[in-house]
C-alpha cells in the first residue's frame, strides 16, 4: 500500500512578533511544522505497523519547507518530496489544490490513500485536503477519529459530525482529514535522525509537474486578499481586583444584576 | 447565462427542520441584495421525501425568493455521495453571484466539493460579508490564528463563503419563497462511501448555540476540582457549560461543549470565561457575545482585552464567593 501524507510548514501562531507598525513580523517568527500535520504522520505510520505500507510526506512551499519533510522522515517516513516553485507562491486553497493533485497524478499515480491533517493553525480552511480529493476524483472524508482497518481496498474509518458519530467504509484510493487530537505523535528515533540527515529528498517544479503558470500561484487563485489588519477587539475591560477587597463579589453581583436586566 | 442572485445550502437539522445558520444567512443575504440591484434569494435543499410546506414558508419569511427542494426517500440523513454532487447541479443550473453555506461539518464538505468542480474561490469561516469594490462580495475572515483580520476578494463566479453559527444574528421580514422541485438519479451502486453506523450523539448539556449565559473554563479550571465550581455557578445561573480546547483535551468537557475554531462559535447575552487566558481562536468565537466577564489570576491575560468585566484574582476564591450570593438571590427570589 502507497501512502501519502500532506505536511505544511506554517508560522508558530502561538508566538506571534509585531512590528512596530502593528504588523506581523515575519523574519522574528518561528516556522514550525503544521501540529495536526504530525498526527497524520503518525496515522500513516501506525496503519504502515499494521499493514505495511510506503509512506511518502510532501510539502509544498519555499526551499526552507524542507524542514518539515526532515520532521516527517526523523518520524518514520519512507520518503519525502518538496513541491517547490517561486510560480507558487501566493496560491489560495484552490490554486494550492491543483498543484497537489498534479504531484499525485504525475509523480505519485499508484497512491492508495492521501493523508491531509484537518487544518492549518495559519489559515484554518480546512479545504485543501478536500479540494485536493476532488480533483482527483477520490471520495473524501473529514474529521477522523480512527482508522478501523482496511480490507479488499476499502478502508474503515470513523468520524462524526455535530449530531452523529459515524462508521464509513470508503473506496480507495481515498482521501482523509485526521481530526487534531487522536493520534498522538511519536518522538523521533535517533536512527531517524540520521536518515533525516543523509535522505536525497526529491524536489518538483510547476514543469516537472506540468502545471500552467495560470493554474498557479498569485495568477492562479480565484481568491485575493485586498486588506490585512490587526483584529482589534478591545471591549474597554473594567477591571475588579479580588484580592484585598472584600467587596468584590457584590460588585460582580452588581454587574451581573446590570447585565441580566434585572 | 449571467450569474444573478444568491444561492444558499439550507442544511436541514435531524429532525428535518431548519438549521438555524441558514436562517442567519438568509438575512445577511437579505443585506446584501439591497446592495446589488434585482438579484434573487435562492436556497437549495437536500432530504427524504415529506411535506416541505412549513419549511418554505419559513423560508419565505426569512427573505428566501426560491426554495429548490431535491427530495428523495432515499436520503434520510446526510449522504456524502449525494449531497455535495447535488447541490453543485443546482448551482450550475441556476449560475448565482455568490453562494453562502454555514460552516458546519456538512456544509464545508459541500462548499470545499462546489468551488472545486465550478474551479472558483472559497472563503472560510467568515466574520462578515460585504458587497465591495465592483459589486464583489467583500468577505472577512480572521488568519493568521485570529490575530489578523483579512479582506478578501473572488475574480471569478461564483464567489463563495462559509460561515460559523452565530456569526449572523437572524431577522424576519415579510416575504414569502416559492418552490421549485427537482429530481436527481440515484445509483447506489456508485457509492463509493457507504454508511456502516450511524449513532446519535447525546448532548448532556444544554445547545450552546441558543444559550443565553455560558460559563465556561479553560487550562486554570482544569485542577483540584476547578470544574465542579463552574458546574456549580452555571447551575445556580441556570447556565450552559462550555469550555477550551485544553478543557476538552484533558476530559472536563464533550466535544460538543468546546469552543474554539475547531469547536463552536457562541454569541450567548453573557460570556463568562474562568481561567481561560484567551487563545486567539478562542476570542474570535466568543466575540459576538453581547457581554463578556473574564476571571483570570494574571492582569496580563488576552482574555481583559475583549472582556466587559475582568475579574483579577484566583477562580478558587472568586467563584465559590459568586456561588454563595447567587445562593442568597436565589432563595430571596424562591420566596417572593
Amino acid at each position: 500500500m502507497n501512502i501519502v501524507v500532506f505536511i505544511k510548514q506554517v508560522p508558530d501562531t502561538n508566538d506571534v512578533k509585531w512590528t512596530q507598525n502593528n504588523n506581523i513580523d515575519r523574519t522574528k517568527m518561528d516556522s514550525i511544522i503544521n501540529p495536526v500535520d504530525k498526527q497524520a504522520i503518525e496515522a500513516a505510520l501506525r496503519l504502515k505497523e499494521a499493514y505495511s505500507a510506503n509512506i511518502t510526506a510532501i510539502t509544498m512551499g519555499p526551499s526552507k519547507s524542507l524542514e518539515v519533510l526532515k520532521e516527517a522522515i526523523a518520524l518514520g517516513v519512507d520518503d519525502a518530496a518538496i513541491l517547490t516553485d517561486s510560480k507558487f507562491s501566493g496560491s489560495d486553497t484552490c490554486a494550492t489544490s491543483r498543484v497537489l493533485a498534479a504531484a499525485v497524478k504525475e509523480k505519485f499515480p499508484d497512491t492508495d490513500l492521501i493523508l491531509f491533517g484537518q487544518s492549518a493553525i495559519d489559515g484554518e480552511t480546512s479545504q485543501t485536503g478536500p479540494s485536493t480529493a476532488v480533483r482527483l476524483g477520490y471520495p473524501f472524508v473529514c474529521h477522523i477519529n480512527e482508522i478501523v482497518e482496511i480490507n479488499n481496498n476499502k478502508i474503515i474509518i470513523n468520524t462524526e459530525t455535530e449530531t452523529y458519530k459515524e462508521v464509513l467504509e470508503i473506496q480507495m484510493p481515498a482521501v482523509l482529514c485526521i481530526s487534531n487530537y487522536v493520534f498522538k505523535p511519536r518522538i523521533p528515533k535517533i536512527k531517524g535522525y540520521i536518515k533525516s540527515q543523509d535522505y536525497n529528498y526529491k524536489s518538483y517544479n510547476i514543469y516537472e509537474l506540468n502545471i500552467s503558470e495560470t493554474q498557479t500561484g498569485v495568477k492562479g487563485s480565484p481568491t485575493y486578499v485586498s486588506c490585512v489588519y490587526k483584529t482589534d477587539d478591545d471591549r474597554n475591560c473594567k477591571m475588579i481586583y479580588a484580592k484585598d477587597n472584600d467587596n468584590f463579589a457584590n460588585e460582580i453581583m452588581m454587574e451581573i444584576k446590570e447585565i441580566m436586566g434585572h | 447565462m449571467e450569474p444573478n442572485g444568491i444561492l444558499i445550502y439550507g442544511e436541514l437539522t435531524e429532525n428535518y427542520g431548519i438549521r438555524p445558520v441558514v436562517k442567519q444567512l438568509l438575512s445577511k443575504a437579505v443585506e446584501l441584495k439591497e446592495k446589488i440591484w434585482n438579484q434573487r434569494i435562492m436556497v437549495c435543499i437536500i432530504g427524504p421525501r415529506m411535506n416541505y410546506e412549513k419549511i418554505i414558508y419559513e423560508l419565505g419569511k426569512y427573505g428566501a425568493d426560491e426554495v429548490v427542494i431535491i427530495s428523495d426517500n432515499r436520503i434520510t440523513e446526510y449522504n456524502r455521495n449525494y449531497f455535495p454532487k447535488f447541490f453543485t447541479e443546482i448551482a450550475k443550473k441556476y449560475p448565482p453571484r455568490i453562494i453562502l453555506i454555514g460552516a458546519t461539518v456538512q456544509g464545508k464538505e459541500i462548499a470545499s466539493y462546489t468551488a472545486t468542480k465550478l474551479d472558483t474561490g472559497l472563503t472560510a469561516d467568515c466574520t462578515n460579508l460585504d458587497i465591495g469594490e465592483n459589486n464583489l462580495l467583500l468577505s472577512t475572515r480572521p488568519t493568521f490564528g485570529g490575530q489578523l483580520t483579512a479582506d478578501i476578494l473572488c475574480r471569478t463566479f461564483p464567489q463563495m463563503a462559509t460561515v460559523q453559527e452565530n456569526v449572523f444574528k437572524e431577522k424576519e421580514i415579510e416575504h414569502t419563497a416559492t418552490a421549485i422541485f427537482s429530481w436527481f438519479d440515484i445509483n447506489e451502486e456508485e457509492n463509493k462511501i457507504k454508511i456502516i453506523k450511524s449513532t446519535k450523539k447525546e448532548t448532556k448539556s444544554k445547545d450552546l448555540a441558543t444559550a443565553k449565559i455560558i460559563v465556561a473554563g479553560g487550562k486554570g479550571a482544569c485542577k483540584d476540582n476547578g470544574f465542579a465550581l463552574i458546574y456549580q455557578l452555571a447551575q445556580k445561573m441556570k447556565a450552559s457549560v462550555a469550555g477550551s480546547r485544553e478543557a476538552f483535551e484533558l476530559g472536563y468537557i464533550t466535544k460538543s461543549q468546546q469552543i474554539g475554531q475547531t469547536g463552536k462559535t457562541v454569541a450567548p447575552e453573557l460570556y463568562i470565561a474562568v481561567g481561560i487566558s484567551g487563545a486567539s481562536q478562542h476570542l474570535t468565537a466568543i466575540k459576538n457575545s453581547g457581554k463578556i466577564i473574564a476571571v483570570n489570576k494574571d492582569v496580563n491575560a488576552p482574555i481583559f482585552k475583549q472582556a466587559d468585566i475582568g475579574i483579577v484574582g484566583d477562580l478558587f476564591e472568586v467563584l465559590p464567593e459568586l456561588i454563595k450570593n447567587f445562593e442568597t438571590v436565589n432563595k430571596e427570589e424562591n420566596d417572593e
